[in-house]
């Protein structure tokens, strides 16, 4: 087997594995970890497609933003960090048959299936290359998906602040 | 390059406006301290503008954006419908007493309902399965937040999150069936996807799992059975207003979206017939898949809000009966039943909105939800109470009101289409809805209200509103030339016959 095919399973079972922990770990901090392995394994994989520049993204953006701000959410918390959840799980049986139903379709098709392989090109940088593209071609779904973002915050901030009690009060509620 | 980007800014007005829009009620809410609907008047506004510059494309017949929106006659229908609704709504969320208590975020609720508008008038354009994705999410992802504003209400957090779950595990799969749709056609626009499987794309297994996948996602979009679960719950803890855009525009948004993924993508171009489009496919019948889903809408839809006491719910099963009246056109997807789809979607507009906005004034004015406390109140409140009467018979479908034509269109294609059990169905559950409509009708009239009740008075605004849903639902019913020319028109460019 050659390397890069060799570093593709390595990788992919390092991050189907950790995002498996990451579900059925009990312990929120065990999950968090888990998380950035499996957000690691994707950059990687990402590597592997020559597609540097999104690695890099993935790395700083999931890895080294959102889940620090996740640790750091567990650990400013008041109940602990090692809070262990309860979970609770109901139509064990139905659920199981219809994700193994789907698993094995999906399995089976993905195997009998002739892909429209694309063999990927090895580029030296790909930042001119996004650059230009994200300007030209796919300029509109770049712009929907800031305006994507901005009504995300402003849902983010609706959801999270409380309301003033008294609810004819002039005075914003986010001063609560 | 250049060239092309700005000729595309030029014929995507209303988009824009809406984004403009956007952002003036934000900075709107930090520059005026006085907290009150001055956010919807803008809205209004927006939703006006964006209006005229939609109806100065007509006739346009272009592709924007490197082929990812189309600005054409079908998108501008579609497009009408939304911003029409939009405006309804804000008008309602005006009147509305439930949001009364909520002044100092009302500011938020505009925005986000803009960022809705943006989301569905996208849905409705897209030509490009990334772009489609995206615009779903916006639509989703504001409408989330949306159905949980009245924070107060438990209900309400209730169903913002069973909302949140349900819709990002069908994006979810949607996205998957997407990506998988793309991996054997090695293409993201829809024209491209129809090339490649038109070159013969020898893989009807994983073919028929993307679609089913995407199927999944519209599906929740449009609540038919079995992707409906989510739409009564949410629908009740919801306000009144955001539970009447679910039911009208993110429907009506999700089947232009629809329709247009599945007559471009998997049009067969040569024979471009009843059967033809279907062809494409072997292995599965999709045509019969789609119908026995309409079927299931029907029965499940209609039979559940036989049992309904709280007016929302009845609202909500009867919004999953009409969307399996709705995908009956798609099933079978010639040009009859395509055009009566539009025609049925216009008339719906008026119809159910209506319903909403007397169920809103009731619920503002004696506080209830209850179909059981509607006793007498049609004696307390005339004109809405004659109002709520012809928006139910005209979701009945009895003549003379718009639900009547709507009805007769749809069913007229399908019978001609061959698809005479479903027709069938389709007939006995409409007979079935009546019970249940009545019932509303009967608890208003047929008991005195009780002693010592009140009038009720409503606002000569409020009524003017009901005015401008009531005489569409009625004229429609008996003057639709223009209507059926408007519709028929504007499928022509996806070619079906």
């Amino acid at each position: 087997m050659e390397l890069t095919a060799i570093l593709f399973y390595l990788f992919s079972i390092l991050t189907v594995g950790a995002a498996a922990v990451m579900v059925f770990s009990r312990n929120i901090v065990h999950s968090a970890f888990a998380l950035m392995f499996a957000l690691v394994g994707v950059a990687s994989l990402y590597v592997l497609l020559y597609a540097d520049f999104l690695a890099a993204t993935q790395l700083l953006v999931y890895v080294g933003g959102i889940l620090i701000l996740i640790l750091f959410g567990v650990m400013l918390t008041t109940q602990g960090h090692n809070l262990n959840f309860k979970s609770v799980s109901v139509n064990l049986i139905p659920a199981s048959i219809l994700s193994v139903t789907a698993a094995g379709l999906l399995i089976f098709a993905f195997t009998t299936t002739a892909w429209a392989f694309i063999e990927p090109v090895e580029r030296s940088e790909t930042v001119y290359e996004l650059g230009m593209l994200l300007m030209g071609d796919y300029i509109l779904p770049f712009i929907i998906v800031g305006v994507l973002l901005l009504i995300a915050i402003i849902g983010a901030i609706l959801m999270s602040t409380r309301l003033a009690t008294t609810s004819d009060t002039t005075s914003s509620d986010l001063t609560e | 390059m250049v060239e092309h980007t700005l000729h595309s800014i030029s014929l995507f007005y209303p988009e824009i406006i809406i984004v403009v829009t956007l952002c003036v009620i934000i900075i709107a809410d930090l520059v005026v301290k006085k907290k009150n609907h001055t956010a919807g008047w803008i809205l209004m506004g927006g939703f006006g503008l964006a209006g005229i510059t939609v109806l100065l494309q007509a006739g346009r017949n272009e592709s924007v954006f490197y082929d990812m929106v189309a600005v054409d006659p079908f998108a501008l229908f579609f497009k009408v419908l939304l911003l029409l609704s939009g405006i309804f709504i804000v008008f309602f969320s005006v009147n509305s007493d439930e949001l009364k208590a909520y002044k100092s975020r009302i500011g938020e609720y505009y925005m986000l309902l803009a960022g809705m508008m943006l989301g569905m008038l996208l849905m409705v354009g897209s030509t490009n399965l990334l772009l489609m994705y995206l615009a779903f999410e916006v639509t989703s992802i504001s409408s989330y937040v949306l159905v949980g504003f009245i924070k107060k209400s438990l209900r309400s957090s209730e169903s913002s999150m069973k909302y949140i779950i349900y819709g990002a595990v069908s994006s979810g799969v949607m996205l998957y069936g997407i990506s998988l749709l793309i991996g054997i056609t090695g293409a993201t626009d829809i024209y491209g996807i129809n090339a490649a499987l038109l070159a013969g794309v020898d893989q009807p297994l994983i073919l028929n799992i993307s679609i089913l996948m995407i199927i999944v996602g519209l599906g929740f979009k449009i609540t038919v059975v079995p992707f409906h679960f989510w739409a009564p719950d949410v629908y009740e803890g919801a306000p009144m207003t955001i539970a009447a855009i679910l039911a009208v525009a993110s429907k009506i948004a999700a089947f232009g979206m629809l329709i247009r993924f599945f007559s471009v993508s998997f049009i067969n171009a040569e024979g471009i017939s009843a059967a033809g489009v279907w062809q494409i496919f072997d292995a599965l019948h999709w045509d019969l898949l789609l119908g026995a889903m309409a079927a299931m809408a029907m029965i499940v839809g209609n039979l559940t809000a036989l049992m309904q006491d709280n007016i929302k719910r009845m609202l909500a099963y009867s919004s999953i009966a009409h969307a399996g009246y709705l995908l009956m056109g798609v099933v079978i997807l010639t040009e009859q039943g395509i055009s009566s789809i539009l025609i049925y979607l216009f008339i719906y507009l008026f119809m159910n909105l209506g319903a909403f906005y007397v169920a809103m004034l009731f619920s503002n004015k004696v506080n209830t939800e209850s179909i059981e406390a509607y006793k007498g109140l049609g004696h307390r409140a005339p004109l809405e109470g004659v109002a709520m009467t012809i928006f139910l018979v005209s979701l009945t479908g009895l003549p003379p009101t718009g639900g009547f034509i709507a009805k007769l269109y749809i069913f007229g294609a399908a019978i001609s289409a061959g698809w005479i059990w479903l027709v069938a169905i389709a007939g006995i559950t409409t007979v079935i809805s009546l019970f249940y409509y009545i019932r509303v009708v009967r608890n208003m009239y047929f008991f005195e209200p009780e002693t010592g009740a009140k009038r009720l008075h409503f606002t000569f605004g409020s009524k003017i509103i009901l005015l401008l849903m009531l005489i569409p639902t009625l004229l429609l019913g008996v003057y639709f030339t223009p209507l059926l020319e408007f519709a028929q028109s504007s499928i022509k460019i996806l070619g079906l016959n």
